[in-house]
Formats: structure tokens, sequence, C-alpha cells
């Protein structure tokens, strides 16, 4: 990121090939529609190349990778709901990954999917992110030893949900789940 | 042996798992879960998670978008914005604090923008309407009046028409004077120029006010001027007043401003002239009916006989008609002394300058009139929201009444849709 911020233009595209997927999970694990996923990935990546000459090397480039991630997200959620709210305008609940996704996937997305909201946020972003306790606990703005505690209680809530009888056939997703 | 008691504590056995733990603490809970069956199977809980979480796959990143992000960057690059901080990198990525010190800002910008032009459009406003005054010709009258402003100067035209309408007809009674051979002696001669009865008002900060004082005497003895009401004011420990109503020859009204301007600073200045040319003619023209009225119940009175009661009747007349010459005699008298003498309205304040000398008051009894200053005002003012609420408590109640709900509604609403998103 150093390289990238004194010019160098392989160093932005060594970056991008090394976080281009995991920042792609990120938003799609998170969100329906797989376009605002897409569209969010590249906000991501050019808030990186416009901010890249005030970038300091204070912690992980993981972490300020996923911080900024983090920040679209929210904004993004913050955007849908106040259209949803104001505007009238209709969430998407079409979710194309679902067809693709395997009965097993699909039984744990509607494990996650009903976690308490930031238990879930702590055990995705630990999950499938890997970050660690300390960076989750910065992203999060929460005590460590409160993203400790919840992540533990969030294990056991999903324990729980996947041990319990998986319904028959082709369960319907409600909204929620989907977007989870 | 009780084994409960030297198990550990899930949590750590998750930040084992976790790699969490510091190679010591690693080291102790590893050796623990090797000889504990009940925590060996909690780990491996942990591991059969994250197994089963790995189901959840992901598709790969489309190739359009690797595409579509690479000339982006090209594009950002070639803008030059990777040497350029830019704070505004998103509006959508700011938090609510960062929009409400934006809304603040823009509010602030607007304010002072506001706040700088207005009174510059007024200006530049009044000035094109002198300008074109002066461009028809008539701004000898206009400049007798304030034009500084714009309500003065739509004043001066408005006068200026008047005036012209006034003057023919002014010329016509005048004719119709000359062509009358009455003997009654004719009213005073009918002004050519418009009678313009001015009033200033004038406040002046001062240095030395006892000079001043004696300047201002001096100014009244070379200007003919003299004040027709005269206040000073000296309070300890504060500026020095002088409050006082001017009368000033209207030929030298402009001299005598300069002087009394040059007194000190000039804080605030006021001028108006108010058109007396109609007031004036008419009086004039009352007047001389009256005088005629007089004249004609005198002839009356000297040639006619009749009965006594008659006589009474037509002196009480002449006695009325008298009255009421002597009236508009007094007022035109009046009338004539406003537009030779303007009105002065002049304040003199002083710059005050704190003197340096020994407090009055001890160090304790000032501490103790400050403490009882202080509670006096926190009681002023939790009386003031008492009495606040008590006016406009109930009124408050109605409207948050009447937006609670749906505000309420609104904002579960919101929180609805950001938790399912």
């Amino acid at each position: 990121m150093q390289q990238f911020a004194q010019g160098a233009t392989d160093a932005f595209s060594e970056l991008f090939e090394r976080y281009k997927q995991p920042i792609f999970a990120f938003f799609r694990r998170r969100l329906a529609d797989p376009a605002h996923a897409e569209e969010l990935t590249q906000e991501t990546f050019l808030v990186i190349v416009r901010g890249a000459s005030r970038y300091q090397p204070r912690a992980l480039f993981r972490t300020y990778l996923y911080a900024i991630a983090f920040k679209i997200l929210r904004a993004h959620r913050r955007k849908q709901a106040f259209r949803a709210t104001f505007l009238g305008e209709r969430k998407s609940t079409h979710d194309p990954a679902a067809r693709d996704a395997t009965d097993a996937g699909l039984f744990v997305r509607q494990a996650v999917a009903k976690l308490d909201r930031t238990d879930r946020e702590i055990l995705m972003l630990r999950e499938f992110e890997e970050l660690s306790y300390a960076e989750i606990a910065g992203l999060l703005h929460l005590p460590l030893n409160t993203v400790r505690s919840r992540l533990f209680r969030a294990r056991m809530a999903l324990r729980g949900l996947l041990q319990a009888p998986a319904p028959s056939a082709a369960p319907k997703l409600t909204e929620s789940e989907e977007r989870a | 042996m009780n084994t409960a008691a030297t198990h550990s504590a899930p949590e750590e056995i998750m930040a084992l798992f976790d790699h969490e733990l510091s190679p010591e603490q690693a080291k102790s809970v590893s050796a623990h879960i090797d000889d504990c069956q009940e925590c060996s199977a909690m780990l491996a809980n942990f591991t059969s998670i994250s197994h089963d979480l790995a189901d959840w796959r992901v598709t790969p990143v489309p190739q359009s978008l690797a595409t579509q992000i690479g000339e982006a960057a090209k594009h950002s690059k070639s803008l030059g914005n990777l040497r350029t901080p830019n704070i505004f990198l998103r509006a959508a990525l700011w938090t609510w604090k960062q929009w409400a010190l934006g809304f603040g800002l823009a509010m602030a910008t607007l304010l002072l923008v506001a706040v700088m032009s207005i009174p510059n459009l007024y200006r530049s406003h009044g000035t094109a309407q002198t300008a074109f005054l002066a461009s028809q010709g008539k701004s000898g009258a206009i400049a007798s009046l304030p034009t500084a402003s714009h309500d003065a100067s739509r004043e001066a035209l408005s006068k200026l028409q008047e005036r012209q309408a006034l003057a023919e007809q002014l010329q016509r009674s005048e004719s119709d004077m000359q062509m009358s051979t009455s003997p009654i002696p004719g009213p005073p001669p009918l002004p050519q120029a418009p009678m313009i009865a001015r009033s200033v008002s004038l406040s002046i900060i001062v240095k030395d006010f006892p000079a001043a004082r004696i300047a201002l005497d001096d100014i009244f003895a070379r200007h003919h001027a003299y004040a027709a009401d005269l206040k000073a004011s000296t309070v300890e420990n504060s500026a020095r007043s002088l409050t006082a109503s001017l009368r000033v020859p209207a030929s030298d009204l402009a001299p005598t401003l300069a002087e009394l301007k040059a007194l000190g600073r000039v804080q605030e200045e006021t001028q108006n002239g108010e058109e007396v040319t109609q007031q004036h003619a008419d009086l004039v023209a009352r007047l001389k009916n009256s005088r005629e009225t007089e004249q004609r119940l005198q002839a009356i009175l000297a040639n006619r006989t009749g009965k006594m009661s008659d006589v009474l009747e037509v002196e009480q007349e002449i006695s009325r008609v008298r009255g009421e010459v002597e009236s508009m005699e007094a007022e035109l008298k009046n009338l004539n002394h406003r537009v030779d003498f303007a009105s002065v309205n002049l304040t003199l304040n002083e710059e005050y300058q704190a003197s340096l000398g020994i407090p009055p008051l001890s160090a304790a009894t000032r501490l103790r009139n400050a403490v009882v200053s202080g509670f006096r005002n926190a009681g002023e003012t939790l009386l003031g929201i008492l009495l606040f609420f008590a006016e406009y408590g109930l009124t408050l109640a109605i409207w948050l009444t009447i937006f609670a709900l749906p505000v309420f509604l609104l904002w579960r609403r919101y929180r609805r849709s950001l938790a399912s998103i």
C-alpha cells in the first residue's frame, strides 16, 4: 500500500488481486443483491485509490481495508433503509446466489440469519474475514471482552441452530434470511 | 479430585481455537484439553461450527468488475487524485456528525453571504436611484436630502414630483392675487424655492469631554445657533454624556455639522428634510381669505345700520375671524422658523477610560456580592425557564403530540428497514 501511495501502479494491481475476492465475499454475504455487492466492492477500491495519499500504516492494511468496506456497507444500509422508509422503494428480495448454493450452505445461512445482529456480525468477521478480536473490537467500537463474550454466545447459539433438525426439502427462505 | 475446578473457561478454549491466547496461556490450555474430554469436546464444537460455516461459499468476482475497477483506478490516477487529499471522499460515507457539521457550515456560510451582500445591494440600489435623479437635472433638491439610503431616494423622487405640481399651483394663485385690486395688505410673498424643514440627528463619541463642551459653545456662538434643550449627565465610574436639541440657521447648517463632526468620532448620523412648501402655500391662502373676511365684516359694521343684535353678531364673527387669523399667523411664523432654523439632535458620549483606583469594596465584600449576584442570576434563569414552559409549554405539548406519533412511526419503520438489510 505504501508503494502504491508513492505512485507504483503495479502495487495497486497486486493489492486488488489479493483482496478482490475477500472484499467481494464480504459484501456478497451481507447483501441480497449481487449487483450491490459488486458496486460496493468497486467503491471500496476506489476509496483506497483516492485516499492513498493520506494512508498511514498505523494498522494492518487488511484492517484498514475492512474498515472502509464496513463503513461503505453501513452507509449503503442507511441509504437503503432511508429509501425504503421515506421514498417507499421496495427492497430487493431476489437472491440469485441462493439458487446456486448447496442445501448445506442454505441451512447455514438460515442459521446465521437467526442470530442477533451484532453477534452475527462479530461471528462473520471472525469466521469469514478472519479478523482478530482486537480488529473486530476496533471496527465495531466494542470492548475487546465484549467481542469475545459475544462471539462465544454467537457460536453457541449457532451450534444449537445447526444441531436442530434441518427442514425437509428445499427450504423457503424468508427475506432477512435471504439477505444474510 | 474435582476436575470441574480445573476446567478451562469455555471462552479460553474458544480463544485457543482462534489463536488469540499468549503462548504461555495457549500451552496451559492445550495441556488441559489434552487431558479433559469435556473441554476437548468443546474445542471440537468450535471446529465443527467453522467447518459448517465453510459451506457458505461465495461466487468468484466477476471479471467485468475487475476491469471496471482497473479503469476507474486509472481514471482517478490520471486526475491526480492520488496526491490530493480529498476530504469529501463520498457523501454517503459521512456519519451523522459529519452531516451535521457540513449542514452547520453551509448555513453559516449562507448567513455570512447574506449579511455581507444585502447591505451592499441596498447601497448600490440607492446610489443608482440617486444617480438617475441627478442625471435628470434635479439633483439640487435631492442634494439637500440624505442620499445614502434607498428610502430617502425614493422619498426625494416623490417630493420632486409633488414640488413641480405645487409650483404650478403657486404660480396660478400668485397671478390671481396680482389681478385682484383689494386694498387688504397682501400676504407675505410666496416662496420661489422649495421650503424644507431640516432635522439632523447626530451621535458623536469624544475623547476629551470638557474640551468638546467648550468647543460646542463656541460653535453655537459663531453660527448663531442656540440650544432649545440641553442635558448633561455625569455618572461616577462611567462615561459622561450630553444630549442637546439645537436650532441652527439653515444657511449655516452644513458648516455647523462639519464642525460638530470634528469634535470626535461620528457614531450615528441621520438627516431628514421635510418639504413644507405645500403646507406653507395652504396656510398663506387660508390667511388671505380670513383677512378678506375680516375686512368685509369690518366694512359691514362700519356702513350698515340695523338691530343691536345684528351688530353684536357681526362683532362676534369679527372676533372669531381675528382669532383664526392670529392662530394662522402664529402657525406661519412657526413654519418659517422651522425652515429658517434646522433642528439638530446632538448626543455627545465620552469615550470612557477606566481610571486606576483603589476598589472601594474589600475583596471579601466583592466576593460575597458576586456570590449573591450569582445566586440571583441562577434564580432568574430558573424562573425564566419556568416562565417559558408556563407560557409555551402547553403549545409545545400540543405540537409534540401532533408530531410525536408520525415521527415515532417513521423512526420505527426506518429502524426496521435498517435491521432487515
